[in-house]
């Protein structure tokens, strides 16, 4: 662990959570020809995968407020949170995309049957009680 | 409980890694460059039609899979691919070609995927791994990517062959069974360039696909800012940087490796042209360097863009020009 903090104070003391793979990259000099080198990733990279994480965190601030405000159910947060889409979802659970749509607004979801709900449940990784009544926090893993 | 002599070799890129490291099992030594460039890999495409993760998609390799046909096709490897519909009876017959001595490579998708570091865990079904044991319900696993060999459970690997979404792996599972003693290289690379070249600069009308594909996309990103809004233009440029830099393509999409190929199959055919043009990839393959340094910073400011969209659009033409220049000398290989 001590050699990755050196590595943290090189790079100008920038964040650098990801450090504990380190993945082969190739690289190209006129002089040198090519070569590869064993590191961690560079803080370039670093950003790009933490802009993607962002949006999740975003959208899921969003999906929380129109759970809340009772204009989706909690299927929908539980898909958010899994970081699926609609056609996703349909794959999973062996239904049509349609009949997940009807299932992410609060009437559809008021009608599932205790078979549909376990089935849900079981995907996300939850009991059927948490999937009625989510715990709306945002800790994605 | 069955371990097989695997050797684990990190390489830059799932596919190629698997398949170099699946023939070095069968006594057959082979770069992961040499199986990417006569697979012919290589490739550009720009699908604004097909979301994911809510951005378009790029992308710099052929569909995955084809890197494995192509090359066993072309250096005559006899090989078995097999898809299941019950996720059961693919753990079964996992098992018994394990019993028989052969380590298996498969495609997964990556959000299960219990060893994986947790930033990459996002659903992206086109990873590749090799099995090469297990012993009840461990199964042990070199992936390419990992600095180590890993072990996962019965039921993660089953979840990870059964992924759903774009690309859907079905439980996809290969291995050559059979290595010929005597394997001639010359006529394979040149197929493979000849493809690869193809692919870039030779399929007509359409305009999204290769050197044509970069322009095109390069003209809509000077768009971005003014159509999307500035958040939504730089998630945009991230996606293209993380399909460039992030999706093991070992940096610049592919272009480091390919430039290598052209090294190493200069020597093999003893075409001293083709070493020149390895120099010009490796330049090319900076310069895609650049560009997804300075865009990336775009991507960190979140909204306020440090480089100008058309200063990053020019980089890509420039791209664009140089390997227009490339891939029309390489299609005339022969």
């Amino acid at each position: 662990m001590d050699t990755v903090k050196e590595e943290k104070t090189e790079t100008g003391g920038e964040e650098q959570p990801y450090h504990y793979n380190r993945e082969l990259f190739y690289s190209f000099d006129k002089e040198k020809g090519y070569s590869q080198r064993v590191d961690y990733m560079i803080p370039e990279n670093q950003t790009i995968i933490r802009q993607q994480w962002d949006l999740v965190e975003e959208r899921l601030k969003g999906i929380r407020y129109l759970v809340t405000s009772g204009k989706r159910s909690p299927i929908a947060w539980y898909m958010e949170k899994a970081l699926m889409e609609i056609p996703m979802l349909a794959g999973y659970m062996e239904m049509s995309a349609w009949r997940i749509r009807w299932h992410i607004t609060p009437m559809g979801f008021k009608q599932l049957k205790p078979r549909i709900l376990e089935k849900y449940a079981a995907l996300f990784g939850i009991t059927v009680e948490a999937l009625k009544h989510p715990d709306l926090e945002n800790n994605l893993r | 409980m069955i371990k097989l002599e695997f050797e684990h070799r990190q390489a830059g890129h799932c596919e190629n890694g698997v398949t170099s490291n699946l023939l070095n099992y069968h006594q057959y030594k082979i770069s992961e460059p040499m199986v990417f460039g006569i697979g012919a890999g290589l490739f550009f495409s720009y699908l604004p039609f097909m979301k994911m993760q809510h951005a378009p998609t790029t992308t710099f390799r052929v569909w995955p899979g084809m890197i494995f046909d192509r090359l066993t096709k072309e250096l005559g490897i006899q090989t078995v691919i097999l898809k299941f519909r019950d996720p059961r009876e693919s753990m079964t017959k996992l098992n018994e070609v394990l019993d028989q001595g052969y380590p298996v490579g498969l495609q997964v998708g990556t959000y299960n995927l219990t060893f994986f570091p947790p930033e990459y865990r996002m659903h992206y079904n086109m990873h590749n791994m090799v099995v090469y044991g297990y012993d009840h319900e461990t199964y042990f696993v070199s992936d390419t990517l990992m600095e180590k060999l890993v072990e996962i459970s019965y039921e993660d690997l089953m979840r990870v062959r059964y992924a759903k979404g774009t690309f859907a792996p079905m439980g996809r599972m290969y291995y050559p069974t059979y290595v010929p003693k005597e394997i001639n290289l010359k006529p394979a690379i040149i197929n493979g360039i000849y493809k690869t070249a193809n692919n870039m600069v030779g399929v007509p009308f359409f305009p999204l696909i290769g050197v044509k594909g970069i322009r095109y996309l390069a003209r809509q990103m000077r768009k971005w800012e003014k159509k999307l809004g500035p958040e939504k233009a730089s998630y945009y440029l991230g996606q293209v940087l993380r399909m460039e830099e992030e999706v093991g393509t070992a940096g610049a999409g592919f272009r480091f490796i390919y430039g290598a190929f052209l090294d190493e199959a200069s020597r093999v055919l003893n075409q001293e042209w083709l070493k020149e043009l390895s120099i010009e990839m490796g330049e090319n393959a900076n310069k895609w360097r650049e560009f997804s340094y300075y865009g990336s910073r775009n991507c960190k400011k979140r909204g306020k863009a440090d480089q100008s969209y058309d200063f990053l659009a020019d980089m890509l033409m420039d791209c664009a020009d140089r390997e227009e220049k490339i891939f029309k000398k390489l299609a005339k290989i022969k």
